[in-house]
């Protein structure tokens, strides 16, 4: 995973928050790389990814973000176990979307989720670290690469 | 005429539901992985299914294969976020009808089941 490979990440987070809104005002800025992965917010959906690429595709967002979220894809919920289902959805739509460039190689798996600021161990690859923020309507989610 | 909706994400589902339904539904069913799919498939043969392929227990692709088993006309369409063309094209080429990928655009979704009844 190089930083050219990032901006396939990139380009599929911009794809998704262009989807969900007309004129979609989400800014990504770098610097992306990161000595450890995170930050982790209250929710993170972790798509484990294997084959081609060996790690994690993570999406991780406050509480905030998925009720609007929720409420642009007109989804009346808006408890713990709705916003543990978005979160892992849109790990999953990421990660899945990025086998356009990568191929079908891209093996990704059903999402995990997490709540709170932990960090599972398995998330360590021993490759390099992307966080990439998704800055929207005042909160930032990120979307957070670790793959070797 | 009868739906039966297949993905693991309940908002997913909400969503395919509330974007089809019009006049044309009198049934929908959800499913949350394959097993369930192929178990309520073979109780009710609804007449369109919409299929993710990423899921627990029993993917899509397997689930696919399963239900054209029970059924070979069965109309499946797939709704997945996996991208690439040979995925598409596996499916095609074990039965589905369609293949859409998400993020889902209604307009889309709406069109591709329109297409489904009439086929």
């Amino acid at each position: 995973m190089n930083d050219q490979d990032i901006r396939i990440f990139i380009t599929m987070a911009r794809r998704y928050f262009e989807a969900l809104e007309p004129k979609p005002t989400l800014v990504i800025e770098p610097p992306f790389l990161r000595d450890e992965l995170g930050p982790l917010l209250e929710y993170t959906g972790i798509i484990p990814v294997s084959g081609r690429c060996e790690g994690a595709v993570c999406f991780t967002a406050n509480g905030d973000m998925l009720e609007t979220i929720l409420a642009l894809l007109k989804d009346d919920r808006r408890d713990d176990a709705a916003k543990r289902d978005l979160v892992g959805e849109i790990a999953n739509t990421l990660s899945g979307n990025a086998r356009e460039e990568f191929g079908s190689d891209f093996r990704i798996s059903v999402p995990n989720v997490i709540v709170g600021p932990r960090l599972s161990a398995d998330l360590r690859t021993g490759g390099r670290n992307y966080a990439i923020p998704l800055n929207w309507r005042s909160e930032t989610a990120y979307l957070l690469v670790s793959l070797k | 005429m009868k739906l039966l909706i297949v993905d693991d994400s309940s908002v997913v589902r909400l969503a395919i539901q509330r974007d089809l339904e019009n006049g044309h539904i009198a049934e929908v069913d959800q499913a949350a992985d394959g097993e369930e799919a192929v178990r309520l498939y073979q109780e009710k043969l609804h007449d369109v299914i919409t299929l993710d392929i990423t899921m627990p227990r029993m993917d899509g692709l397997t689930c696919l294969e399963n239900l054209l088993k029970i059924n070979p006309e069965a109309k499946i369409l797939i709704i997945s976020a996996l991208r690439d063309r040979a995925t598409a094209l596996i499916a095609l080429k074990r039965g589905a009808r369609g293949f859409l990928c998400k993020p889902l655009n209604p307009d889309e979704l709406r069109e591709a089941f329109e297409l489904l009844l009439t086929d």
